[in-house]
């Protein structure tokens, strides 16, 4: 009870210097503030990559029939590699352990047309498990199915950006349109997906069967791509390595011989986006770390002050009983509540500006709260470290001299 | 209560020796009011701190209720005077920020088990008359009425022995008088009181005086015609001119 009385005063006393109070704590206050506001946009964005990721399909392996390069800093595949076949999607599926599915797909640029309306979209022709391996649930009719693939039927679900563009508020389902010179029926309409990791929009597509696409629209042996599902997350990195060794046996390869596909797997892509995030908090970090030190070097000067103008309290303190202990354990309370108040002010000031960041992006407020008590925290250890030597001054005052003080 | 033998102090300034005290040795017994009165320079204020344990001695001894002072520890020290000494400076020493009850609260923060800090504070209120004055701030409060708020801080841990420095120093001839007659009514209930002072006026409203010069005991004797501030301050209420008792 007496302590908190006496942490009551020191109150009093700090409010009575309003504005020395506020820009003593003003370095604390855009620390904690930076560090609440950094680490929710920082989650946030986080958060969009993944759920775009995510959107992707689960425990998603992708082998793509080109070699990779490095192109203005991102990895791109190069030309047309005609080693790909359906043959080797299906030994996929059948001889790696853990692959739930592995779905072969063809995709082009081509022209849609519909009642003297075209507009152009990338054609995907894929196996009929590619609806549930890639997570693409439909808003409207049925998916084809692999009966559809093997009569090599001309039927076609098509994206939000399609059916928009070509049918605008019709509705798509049961209606025939072109593609290239042939006619097909549309039997389903995928639900809105938005963007993909890399930003394309993946709702500018119709998909076809795979062998509707291959033999009646490009004409080609080939294919381009497979997604291959892996029975867990856990198996994953096993799955990749098994489709690798598997592929370079079947094209022949050479050890040594670089490989002729690229693979992309899903965990790598969720983990670099971690890595970088991972990296990204740690920049905030030390940034609010330097916030923090300069906000602790404000507390110290104002504390320094303060025992200096408080000589004579001080000197009178020891004079009724205070021990040198007692003093320093005052002083150091009040630097720590000092510092405390200007992170409570940071944190305010924080969330209220990631909210307010969050509404003007439209997206979700990650505000972390574990975050935000370390940084309340941090920004108290502050204050007691950097009030330790004004508090250690203030104890070891003698008390007739500090009584004399004027 | 008191007991002092042969105690010297020296200061040391560079290779200059001051000596504030010389050989000074008394006695004060419990319920004593005793003044001790000397010039400036005479050592009174190093007395003074040596007996409020705010300073030790350079040899002697001096005992407080039993206990031998140049053996204690700082931290003991500050126990003892936060149980046993209760301080009247004469600048008041209150704390602005703090009202009257928090100020007399302030020695029950540094003690131990000490039951209802604000209703033993209002108590010493009561006792020097100030319980109408409880949460007035020390800006509202007269000289005097600050004065008395400093002697119920001191007398709120219920210390052996009150010490005061120029009580009335900072005071005018009415407060002066006021804060006296309330000395000598704890005195009348069994306080033990030493106060310092240069002037003989106060000094009288003592049972015994000890005069000190240049650091040595020049007197010590019992007060012969000793002044009572209560009827002093009826004479002054009666005179209309207030004319100045000192």
């Amino acid at each position: 009870m007496q302590f908190s009385q006496n942490a009551v005063l020191s109150c009093q006393i700090l409010a009575a210097h309003p504005l020395r109070t506020l820009l003593s704590i003003a370095g604390i206050v855009v620390g904690v503030g930076a560090v609440v506001l950094m680490v929710a946009v920082g989650q946030g964005a986080e958060q969009r990559i993944l759920d775009r990721i995510g959107r992707m399909g689960s425990n998603l392996i992708t082998v793509n029939a080109a070699p990779a390069r490095l192109m203005i800093g991102r990895y791109r595949t190069v030309a047309t590699v005609t080693t790909l076949t359906a043959r080797d999607a299906r030994a996929i599926s059948e001889d790696c352990p853990h692959v739930v599915a592995a779905v072969p797909a063809v995709y082009k640029s081509l022209v849609v047309h519909w009642e003297g309306r075209n507009t152009t979209t990338t054609v995907i022709g894929m196996g009929a498990d590619g609806f549930r391996v890639r997570s693409i649930p439909l808003a409207a009719g049925r998916p084809f199915e692999a009966e559809d693939d093997r009569l090599r039927k001309r039927v076609a679900v098509i994206g939000q950006t399609v059916a928009r563009n070509i049918f605008g508020a019709a509705d798509p389902v049961g209606q025939d349109i072109r593609i290239g010179r042939v006619i097909f029926e549309v039997i389903g309409a995928a639900r809105l997906r938005g963007t993909d990791a890399t930003g394309m929009d993946q709702d500018d597509v119709v998909f076809v069967p795979l062998d509707t696409a291959m033999r009646r629209l490009l004409n080609v042996p080939y294919i381009q791509t497979i997604y291959v599902q892996a029975g867990s997350s856990g198996w994953m990195d096993r799955v990749e390595r098994d489709v690798r060794e598997l592929l370079r046996e079947r094209q022949r390869l050479s050890e040594g011989h670089p490989d002729t596909f690229t693979i992309q797997n899903q965990h790598t892509l969720i983990k670099t986006e971690q890595d970088t995030a991972r990296a990204m908090t740690l920049l905030i970090g030390s940034v609010a770390g330097i916030a923090l030190l300069v906000g602790g070097v404000g507390i110290m000067a104002v504390m320094l002050m303060a025992v200096r103008e408080r000589t004579r309290e001080i000197g009178l303190r020891r004079a009724l009983g205070a021990r040198p202990r007692d003093i320093r354990v005052q002083f150091l309370v009040e630097a720590a509540l000092l510092a405390g108040s200007g992170g409570l002010l940071g944190l305010g000031i924080g969330i209220g500006a990631a909210v307010a960041a969050a509404r003007l992006g439209g997206w979700n407020a990650a505000i972390s709260w574990s975050a935000a008590a370390l940084a309340l925290a941090c920004s108290m250890t502050v204050g007691v470290v950097f009030g330790l030597y004004p508090a250690l001054r203030a104890s070891r005052l003698e008390p007739i001299q500090a009584l004399k003080f004027e | 209560m008191i007991e002092l033998e042969n105690l010297t102090k020296h200061y040391a300034k560079g290779t200059v020796v001051t000596e504030a005290l010389r050989d000074v040795s008394f006695r004060v017994e419990r319920g004593e009011f005793v003044a001790i009165m000397g010039t400036s320079g005479s050592g009174k204020t190093t007395l003074m701190n040596i007996l409020g344990g705010l300073d030790t001695q350079t040899s002697g001894t001096y005992r407080l209720d039993g206990l031998d002072m140049a053996r204690a520890t700082d931290d003991e020290l500050s126990g003892i005077r936060n149980r046993k000494i209760g301080f009247v400076f004469q600048q008041f020493y209150l704390l602005d920020r703090a009202d009257a009850l928090k100020n007399v609260m302030l020695p029950l923060i540094y003690a131990d088990g000490t039951g209802d800090a604000a209703a033993r504070a209002g108590q010493a209120l009561a006792a020097v008359g100030l319980a109408a004055r409880t949460h007035h701030h020390p800006a509202e409060l007269s000289g005097g009425e600050q004065q008395r708020v400093a002697i119920a801080r001191a007398l709120v841990t219920d210390p052996v022995i009150l010490l005061a420095d120029e009580p009335t120093g900072n005071l005018d001839a009415r407060n002066g008088l006021e804060v006296l007659a309330i000395f000598q009514r704890l005195h009348r209930e069994g306080r033990t009181i030493v106060m310092i002072t240069h002037d003989p006026a106060v000094a009288e409203h003592a049972r015994r005086l000890i005069v000190l010069k240049d650091g040595r005991i020049a007197g010590d004797q019992p007060v012969s015609h000793q002044r009572d501030a209560h009827a002093e301050l009826g004479r002054t209420a009666g005179d209309a001119s207030g004319a100045e008792p000192r």
